[in-house]
């Protein structure tokens, strides 16, 4: 459940530290985002000497949600942090690797460019 | 124990006589009388054992009771059980969905001929550094990755249009993934997934690296590509 004012971890080698939710994309009025999710979000910290600077504006994927993520078959996924992906507007990841565990949902989701560069996909 | 500590404090020696009888009723009365204090002390102690076995008469009455009551909940509860069990088994069963080995290695071999195919087309297109590595021993969601380099734009979008139209005609397999020509244009066709970079990207993300410990496949049509090119020098 991520909605904006909501600050996520960054779970990519971008050089985004944390990242603050300012938008929810593809609904007007949609309250929340969950995993897969295109958001767009403002840097709030970022590592330094990286191209991605603080309190820059971009878009990015939900990877992780601490809310449950309920599959068809019963499993139930919660993950112990909010993490985000730094993309470009093409759908490009920005860092060249992913850090953690992903769910197997963004595949289904068109984003299997993240899940390639994933080390465990759940 | 009791009586004991009664008997100590009291200034009586078995030395004088009268005085050790009259101590001795005066200790006797001393006994009884803390012997009552410490019935009545211990009566606590005592409650307890009556409690307890009025407890455990009552225990086993009710569970008598039970029993009593309980006969048909008990058949009940074991039909139920034995529903369940012939629902689901007694023993632990292989999941009817898993493959066989042989089955898999057909299905490897059928991925391996569709993976062989789409190499050829790109090949066919000019592709620079195709390499098709075997990737199911390390992530389960797929069998087969098909790297490739293109030098430009219209080149991915051939490359993505020709090996779309050849998956659709020839193995009728539709893929997912990046409709339009992207700097890494990524084709998801299920068991194999082909990325089409442009030379930077594919320095960037670099996935030969990060898929290093996967099986590299060596292409039939790679080496008289070489030949052809040595003879044609």
């Amino acid at each position: 459940m991520i909605q904006p004012q909501t600050h996520l971890n960054v779970a990519d080698n971008s050089g985004a530290r944390e990242l603050m939710c300012i938008r929810i994309i593809g609904a007007s009025n949609r309250r929340y985002a969950h995993i897969g999710d295109v958001i767009v979000a403002v840097i709030k910290e970022a590592v330094p000497n990286m191209p991605l600077e603080r309190s820059e504006v971009v878009r990015a994927v939900i990877v992780r949600t601490c809310k449950e993520l309920k599959r068809d078959n019963g499993i139930i996924i919660r993950y112990d942090d909010n993490a985000a992906v730094v993309i470009d507007q093409e759908g490009n990841p920005k860092g060249t690797r992913i850090f953690g565990a992903i769910a197997r949902e963004l595949r289904e989701l068109n984003f299997t460019k993240i899940v390639s560069l994933a080390p465990e996909v759940l | 124990m009791e009586v004991k500590s009664c008997i100590h404090p009291l200034p009586c020696t078995p030395s004088t006589g009268i005085l050790v009888s009259g101590c001795r009723t005066e200790a006797k009365l001393a006994a009884n009388t803390r012997k009552i204090c410490s019935l009545t002390l211990n009566s606590c102690n005592y409650a307890p054992f009556s409690y307890k076995d009025y407890l455990f008469n009552r225990r086993n009455s009710t569970e008598f009771s039970r029993m009593a009551i309980g006969s048909n909940v008990s058949e009940d509860t074991d039909d139920m059980f034995d529903d369940l069990l012939k629902k689901h088994g007694k023993v632990v069963y292989k999941r009817n969905d898993q493959k066989t080995a042989s089955e898999e290695i057909d299905d490897d071999a059928e991925s391996l001929s569709f993976a062989m195919a789409v190499a050829k087309v790109a090949s066919d297109v000019k592709a620079g550094d195709i390499k098709v590595l075997f990737v199911k021993p390390l992530v389960y969601w797929t069998r087969f990755f098909i790297i490739a380099t293109a030098f430009s734009r219209p080149q991915i979008d051939a490359i993505g249009t020709r090996i779309r139209d050849m998956a659709e005609e020839q193995y009728g397999k539709v893929a997912s993934g990046d409709s339009k020509p992207n700097s890494w244009t990524l084709l998801d066709f299920g068991d194999v997934v082909v990325h089409i970079f442009l030379p930077q990207q594919r320095e960037y993300y670099n996935l030969e690296e990060f898929y290093g410990n996967a099986a590299s496949i060596e292409l039939p049509f790679e080496n008289q590509q070489k030949l052809r090119g040595s003879s044609g020098y």
